[in-house]
C-alpha cells in the first residue's frame, strides 16, 4: 500500500471514529443520560484537539496519534454508555489502548527531543527502555489519582488490589509493545517520517524560542 | 589536609566494614527466617558494596558514602522489621522502610544515569532530564517490586491491600522526587562527579568500552 493511500485510510478511520463519537453524543441525549452527555461532549471536544492545533497553531500531530486519542475516548465513552464495561476483559482492553496511547506520546516526545534538542541524545534502545519506564510511571500517577478521588469524593474508581496490579501490568505490557514497535519503526525510518512535521514545528515554536536561535540540525 | 583525608579514609573504610558485617548477619538471619527475597536482596547489596573493590582490585576503594549509608540503613531497618516483628507491631514501620528502599533505588538509578551520561556515547542528558528520569525509574522499579509481591514467587507473607499498595507507590514517588532534587544539587556542585568518578571509570573500562566496540556508533544529525 502506498503512503498516500495509507494516509487517506487513516483520515477515513479518524473521521469515522469521530462520527461514531457524535452518534454516541446523540444517543446519550436521546436516552437522557446527563453524565454521558457531558462525557461524550467532552470526549468529542478532546478528539477535535488535533484539528484545532493544526488550524490555529500550525501543529500537525501524527495521524496515528489522532486515531489513538479518538479510539481511547470512544472505548471509554462507548463502554460507559452501552454497558461495555460489563463485558469480560473490556476494562483491560480500554486500559491497554489508553496506556499504548501514553507510550506512543512518550516515544514521540523523547524521539523529537533527541532529534531537535541539544539537551538530550539517546540511543534507540535506551529510548525504548525509557518509554517503558514512563508508561509504568504514568500508570502509577493514574492509579494514585483514582485513589485520591475515591478518598476525597467517596467514589469507587479503583476496584481493589488485584485490579490495580492488573492495570499496572497492562500499562507495562503496553509500554513494552510500543517500545518494540518504536525501535522497529526507527530502524526502518518510518518513525522519523511520522514525527518529522511535528518535530520541525515544535523546534520552531518551542525549542528555538527557548534557546534564542535555531537548533544544531 | 592530608591528615583529614587519611582520617576520613579510615572512617569511610570502617563504615564500609560495618556495613558488610551487617549485611552478612542479615543474610544469615534472612536464611534462618526463609525470607528468600531478602537473601537475594542482601547478597545483591553485598555484591554492590564489594563491586568497586573487585573492579579496582583495591580493598580501600569504596562506594559513595550515601550509597553505603542507604544500604546499611535499609538492611538494618528490614532486619529489625523481620526479626523483631516491627512490621506488624509498629504502625507505619513498613512504609518508612519502603521509603528508604526507594531512596536507595533512586540513588542507584541516578548514579547509573549519571555514569552513562558521562561515559557512554548513547546517552547525554540535561540535568533536569536526568532528575525526571530518576523519578520515572524509581516509580517503575516500585511497580516491579509490587509485581514480585503479587506473584508471591518467594512464598513470603506480605500485606496485600489496595491501601498498602497505594501508600507504597506514593512512598516510591516521593523518594524519587527527593533524590532527583538532591541529585540536581549534587550535579551542580560537582559532588556527584567526585562521588562517581572512579567507579564510573571502572565501569567505562569494563563494560561500556567493550559494548561500544561491539556496536558501531550511531551517527547523530544534531
Amino acid at each position: 500500500m502506498k503512503k498516500t493511500e495509507l494516509h487517506m485510510w487513516g483520515v477515513i478511520v479518524s473521521y469515522a471514529l469521530n462520527a461514531v463519537m457524535l452518534g454516541l453524543l446523540i444517543f446519550s441525549i436521546w436516552r437522557g443520560q446527563f453524565v454521558w452527555i457531558f462525557g461524550s461532549a467532552l470526549a468529542l471536544t478532546v478528539s477535535l484537539i488535533p484539528a484545532i492545533l493544526k488550524r490555529n497553531y500550525q501543529i500537525t500531530l501524527p495521524l496515528i496519534l489522532d486515531v489513538l486519542i479518538t479510539l481511547a475516548l470512544l472505548l471509554h465513552v462507548g463502554g460507559g454508555l452501552l454497558g461495555g464495561y460489563d463485558l469480560p476483559h473490556y476494562d483491560t482492553l480500554t486500559h491497554f489502548v489508553s496506556s499504548f496511547l501514553v507510550a506512543f506520546i512518550a516515544f514521540v516526545i523523547i524521539y523529537i527531543l533527541d532529534e531537535y534538542w541539544d539537551g538530550l541524545i539517546m540511543d534507540d534502545y535506551a529510548m525504548a527502555f525509557v518509554v517503558v519506564l514512563a508508561t509504568v510511571a504514568m500508570g502509577v500517577v493514574w492509579e494514585l489519582s483514582e485513589w485520591s478521588v475515591d478518598m476525597i469524593f467517596g467514589t469507587v474508581e479503583q476496584w481493589g488490589y488485584d485490579d490495580t496490579v492488573k492495570d499496572l501490568f497492562v500499562d507495562m505490557l503496553a509500554g513494552i509493545v510500543m517500545a518494540v514497535l518504536g525501535v522497529l519503526m526507527i530502524k526502518r525510518g518510518s518513525f522519523d517520517e511520522l514525527t518529522e512535521d511535528l518535530g520541525e514545528q515544535l523546534d520552531k515554536q518551542l525549542i528555538q524560542k527557548q534557546h534564542g536561535g535555531p537548533s544544531n540540525e | 589536609m592530608s591528615k583529614i583525608s587519611t582520617l576520613c579514609g579510615k572512617q569511610c573504610l570502617s563504615f564500609t566494614l560495618l556495613l558488610r558485617i551487617v549485611m552478612i548477619i542479615s543474610i544469615i538471619l534472612a536464611y534462618w527466617r526463609q525470607d528468600w527475597v531478602w537473601v537475594i536482596g542482601t547478597i545483591f547489596g553485598l555484591f554492590i558494596s564489594f563491586l568497586p573493590s573487585i573492579l579496582k582490585r583495591d580493598a580501600t576503594f569504596t562506594l559513595p558514602w550515601i550509597l553505603d549509608l542507604l544500604l546499611a540503613l535499609v538492611t538494618i531497618l528490614h532486619v529489625c522489621g523481620r526479626l523483631l516483628d516491627y512490621y506488624y507491631t509498629i504502625p507505619g514501620y513498613q512504609l518508612v522502610t519502603r521509603f528508604f528502599i526507594s531512596l536507595l533505588v533512586a540513588f542507584i538509578g541516578l548514579a547509573m544515569i549519571y555514569i552513562l551520561d558521562e561515559h557512554w556515547d548513547g546517552l547525554q542528558m540535561d540535568k533536569s532530564a536526568m532528575a525526571f528520569l530518576t523519578v520515572l525509574f524509581t516509580m517503575a522499579m516500585g511497580v516491579f517490586l509490587e509485581f514480585i509481591k503479587y506473584l508471591n514467587i518467594t512464598g513470603t507473607y506480605y500485606t496485600k491491600t489496595n491501601q498498602v499498595l497505594m501508600l507504597n507507590l506514593s512512598a516510591d514517588t516521593v523518594a524519587g522526587i527527593c533524590i532527583a532534587i538532591l541529585g540536581v544539587s549534587l550535579i551542580k556542585s560537582g559532588r556527584l562527579d567526585t562521588m562517581t568518578d572512579e567507579f564510573g571509570n571502572q565501569i567505562d573500562k569494563l563494560v561500556i568500552d567493550r559494548f561500544e566496540k561491539k556496536t558501531p556508533k550511531k551517527k547523530r544529525g544534531k
